[in-house]
């Protein structure tokens, strides 16, 4: 059965428009509207293209909205669509001109890039070459890493489980209070994307560390260079890594 | 062939009687990584993060269960107790989600989660056969807890149920049962506790399930001064049927307006004449309350790990001149330097009851959303700072306007020019505090309010009796303020003409095809 050209061009509109809201429908997190109608245009104009490739394609596509207009046997639903149409014409210009009480998206990236030079606890490391100094003893002396696990954990109990959550999910008892939410280290797209440099620079500098488009104005971490010892933040780095049961990314 | 069933039936049950049994060494894995860090290697509740916790974490060791099942004369929580508080009160056993602070499926108002996203049943029984071993716990002898009896909730009922309340609990949860009692208290160990505020349903560390009030009042909260009112004993011996109409009672007292939400929008409505100074003004009606969680400072020194306020609800209303805020938070005590019974209450005289809104001086241009520094702003974005302090016996309620720099960095200036009013009324329980602003002030420093703009504004609270004081306080995020803007006509005028510029091309359109 061949499907009708202007079916098609329903169909093909439809579909891409579900697969535009699909990141909304089942994980949550909407596409801006803005870049929606962006996507929409591009996609309509790009259908349209494929259907008038031809001559004759183009005649299919129109023809029945000609015979709309033309057919006298077509005039019931002629009618009944020329009502339709400026009624949705308007239901759309209203949703465009009605005052939006949503409040303002704000795009927030949430691993932005670092700085090539980290300046804390009077030094300067080199993000390129900076390293977990514990990092090695997990082969070398499993023992002495176990230990220094737990007292990462004992870091982290004492300091940071009030919004990362008792179970590292980013979900403590204080976390609901904050926004952006503080970040879960669960799962493997957060913690287990970043090199331990990373997370040591985005614990030492804290919120007010952030460059801006991440909106450091926002985040309520604080500058742990003021309460912890270097030593104290790479021990918590093997706990988060160790209880989530992450691996670090190298450079390699 | 019925005793083929009935062994049958009882071979299916072998399986659950084994799952509820547990292994206890699998259970000391789990424990060893999981429950340690706040119960302690041994149990007794030292971990290393007990100190910063507020209630403190369970010390098994006390066998003390505070919200069990099991009669009051009966002191071991059932297996279903244990497994209920582990596995988090979400969904099933007992509890309803609606209640809970938003993402957070264990005791509410406690740092206890909810296990069940991370371990399966059998691990969970796994770790509570390690806790029933590490505190010699028992089988309890008495049975469950009966709740055969169950005087469904009505009007009747509840009012029943306000005249018991009257005489039998407003002394420690106060006359509308805000916690704001006139007794204090401390658990059998000597922590200082405070009575539950029935009016924030999504605080109740189980949840405000008729039943599970019912099982509180029946069996008391072990461990604190909560009694049983089952206990034929005590003075204070409610009947059956007395209790569930104080459970449903207490269940009827849920304001839910107070339970913090998503809506991240204060919508400031517009107001006919001047916009009030007092929280008891009928302008206030036309508005919507929009609540939210306030959590402890813990970002920088002088940090605070004990709070006792935990939301604030605010609704906000303007004309031409002025805008008003109503700003209303659950403070349990009316902290009053210098007078006796404050004095009593909060264990030495207490401070100032105090309360801030943060708001930026300017706001960011269309299609930004830079804001100052959440912390009080900074050099390059200050921030505007309205302080309402509280009374003592000696002074009286104050205002005081701040630049805010940066984290400490702020100065007092008059508040006078900017019209800058606030006014605050303690009522059982609850402040309500109505600050008052011009929209413009022609004060360079001050933000100039613009309809129809989305103006970021974040709270800060402190407690006098809790003594916090400075940075020892509690906060929110940002949000936001919305001065509403009156729909124009552009509303109708626009889609009724796109509407009929379509129709009329399409008139074209049908002329010209019947021409041909």
């Amino acid at each position: 059965m061949k499907i009708p050209k202007l079916l098609q061009f329903v169909i093909a509109t439809l579909v891409a428009y579900f697969i535009f809201q699909a990141p909304y429908l089942f994980l949550g997190k909407p596409i801006p509207a803005s870049l929606i109608i962006m996507y929409m245009f591009f996609s309509v104009v790009m259908i349209l293209m494929v259907l008038t490739s031809s001559e004759e394609s183009t005649q299919e596509l129109v023809g029945p909205i000609k015979a709309l207009v033309e057919d006298p046997s077509k005039a019931l639903v002629r009618n009944v669509v020329f009502v339709i149409v400026p009624v949705i014409a308007a239901i759309i210009t209203y949703n465009q001109v009605k005052p939006s009480l949503e409040s303002p998206v704000e795009l927030r990236s949430t691993h932005p890039a670092p700085p090539s030079k980290l300046k804390v606890y009077g030094k300067s490391y080199d993000m390129m070459t900076l390293e977990n100094p514990y990092r090695k003893l997990e082969k070398e002396d499993p023992e002495k890493f176990r230990e220094f696990v737990k007292e990462g954990g004992e870091v982290y109990f004492q300091n940071c489980f009030y919004c990362h959550g008792d179970k590292l999910y980013g979900r403590g008892h204080y976390g609901q209070g904050f926004d952006p939410r503080p970040l879960p280290f669960q799962g493997k797209d957060t913690i287990a994307q970043l090199q331990e440099s990373f997370v040591f620079w985005r614990i030492t500098t804290g919120g007010p560390g952030l460059p801006k488009e991440a909106t450091p104005w926002k985040s309520a971490m604080p500058v742990w260079e003021d309460f912890l010892t270097e030593d104290e933040v790479w021990k918590v780095i093997l706990f988060i890594y160790d209880y989530t049961e992450n691996i670090p990314r190298s450079w390699e | 062939m019925k005793k083929i069933f009935i062994t049958i039936f009882l071979l299916m049950l072998v399986p659950v009687y084994a799952g509820a049994a547990g292994n206890a060494d699998n259970g000391r894995k789990v424990y060893d990584k999981r429950c340690w860090w706040c119960h302690g290697e041994d149990g007794a509740g030292e971990g290393p993060a007990a100190e910063y916790l507020v209630p403190p974490p369970r010390d098994f060791t006390s066998v003390m269960f505070k919200f069990k099942t099991t009669p009051f004369d009966e002191v071991m929580p059932s297996d279903d107790d244990l497994f209920g508080m582990v596995k988090g009160k979400g969904d099933d056993k007992g509890g309803t989600v609606h209640n809970s602070i938003r993402n957070w499926r264990g005791m509410n108002d406690s740092s206890m989660p909810g296990w069940d996203d991370m371990l399966s049943d059998e691990e969970i029984w796994d770790v509570i056969a390690y806790i029933k071993g590490l505190a010699e716990l028992e089988p309890p002898e008495l049975g469950q807890l009966d709740f055969s009896s169950q005087v469904a909730s009505s009007e009747d009922s509840i009012a029943k149920g306000k005249e018991i309340f009257k005489d039998n609990c407003t002394e420690c949860h106060g006359q509308l049962g805000k916690g704001d009692g006139t007794k204090k208290l401390k658990d059998d160990a000597g922590y200082r506790t405070w009575p539950r505020n029935f009016t924030k349903a999504w605080s109740f560390r189980v949840n405000n399930d008729p039943r599970n009030i019912y099982a509180r009042a029946s069996i008391g909260i072990p461990g604190t001064q909560m009694p049983s009112f089952a206990d034929p004993e005590s003075k204070k011996k409610l009947s059956d049927e007395e209790r569930w109409h104080v459970a449903n009672y207490v269940a009827s007292l849920d304001e839910p307006y107070k339970k913090p939400g998503n809506n991240t929008v204060i919508k400031a409505v517009r107001v006919e004449g001047d916009v009030p100074e007092t929280s008891d003004n009928e302008a206030w009606a036309g508005a919507a309350f929009t609540s939210f969680y306030m959590v402890p400072q813990i970002i920088a020194e002088e940090r605070l790990f004990t709070p006792s306020i935990n939301s604030v609800s605010v609704k906000a209303v303007y004309n031409d001149n002025d805008i008003a805020l109503l700003i209303e938070w659950d403070d349990r005590t009316k902290s009053l330097p210098g007078d006796e019974k404050a004095k009593e209450i909060a264990d030495g005289d207490p401070l100032k009851d105090a309360f801030a809104v943060q708001l930026p001086v300017t706001l960011a241009p269309a299609g930004e959303t830079e804001k100052p520094y959440f912390g009080m702003g900074s050099a390059s974005k200050p921030v505007n700072i309205w302080h309402w302090i509280g009374e003592s016996t000696t002074d009286p309620q104050a205002l005081h306007l701040l630049e805010g720099k940066g984290f400490k960095d702020f100065a007092p200036r008059d508040a006078e020019p900017s019209g800058l009013k606030a006014q605050g009324v303690y009522d059982n329980g609850t402040w309500r505090v109505v600050m008052k602003r011009k929209l413009k002030t022609g004060v360079e420093q001050d933000l100039q309010f613009e309809e129809g703009k989305f103006i970021p504004i974040s709270f800060a609270a402190w407690d006098g009796s809790n003594f916090d004081e400075g940075s020892k306080h509690v906060m929110t995020a940002w949000y936001w303020l919305l001065m509403e803007p009156k729909t124009g006509s552009g509303v109708v005028v626009w889609p009724l003409a796109i509407a009929l510029l379509v129709f009329g091309g399409e008139l074209l359109w049908l002329r010209s095809a019947r021409k041909r």
